[in-house]
């Protein structure tokens, strides 16, 4: 299933760097808060 | 992603937690806050920055690219209910505007704060007109909203 506005989003865990650690992360964790998910091409690109 | 770091503390005023994520492992990203976005954002990237190295995630969302192995620039807001409501998806040589992404967020609280009685006109920014849908206002758009009060 792809992401579809108005459905769910689809849950994931994956590892993250996250203020000095690595720890990983869990969408369904932030239930109840907005998010806000942004995926860019890669880390040391230009824009 | 500095660009969003920037905001994040307005971001957290509206209640919105960020998750960034690209194909590089979270080992990499430590090296990109490191050396290069401390450089751009006071503290460096304040939110979790993921790792999807198998593209598992961005298929999810529609936004692998498969010939270059990498993600596409997608931008999602997830509600409290986890329901996606809205997404932009570019192509990797132009950037996002996050003011934009910003002001989505705003609208859609709104809608949300309002149990959907409310709703957003086109370039609708907090403290302008919303407008109430309804038997009332079908054919009368008109008399309460014209293009020009976009801004």
């Amino acid at each position: 299933m792809t992401a579809t506005v108005g459905q769910k989003a689809p849950d994931f865990t994956a590892p993250s760097y996250y203020q000095g650690t690595f720890t990983p992360v869990k969408l369904s964790d932030f239930a109840g808060k907005w998010v806000l998910l942004c995926f860019y091409p890669g880390d040391f690109t230009f824009v | 992603m500095s660009a969003v770091a920037d905001r994040y503390e307005e971001l957290q005023e509206l209640g919105v937690e960020v998750i960034s994520v690209s194909v590089d492992s979270h080992f990499v990203h430590k090296m990109w806050n490191d050396h290069e976005l401390t450089k751009m954002v006071d503290g460096g990237i304040p939110f979790h920055m993921a790792s999807d190295q198998a593209g598992n995630i961005g298929r999810a969302y529609g936004v692998w690219d498969e010939n270059e192995g990498i993600e596409l620039r997608g931008r999602f807001i997830i509600d409290p209910d986890g329901v996606i409501q809205a997404m932009e998806v570019l192509t990797p040589p132009v950037g996002r505007r996050i003011a934009e992404t910003i002001r989505q967020v705003q609208a859609y609280q709104l809608v949300r704060e309002s149990g959907g009685t409310e709703a957003t006109p086109a370039g609708w920014e907090p403290g302008d007109l919303t407008l109430k849908p309804g038997p009332d206002l079908v054919g009368k758009v008109w008399e309460v909203w014209n293009p020009s009060m976009e801004q």
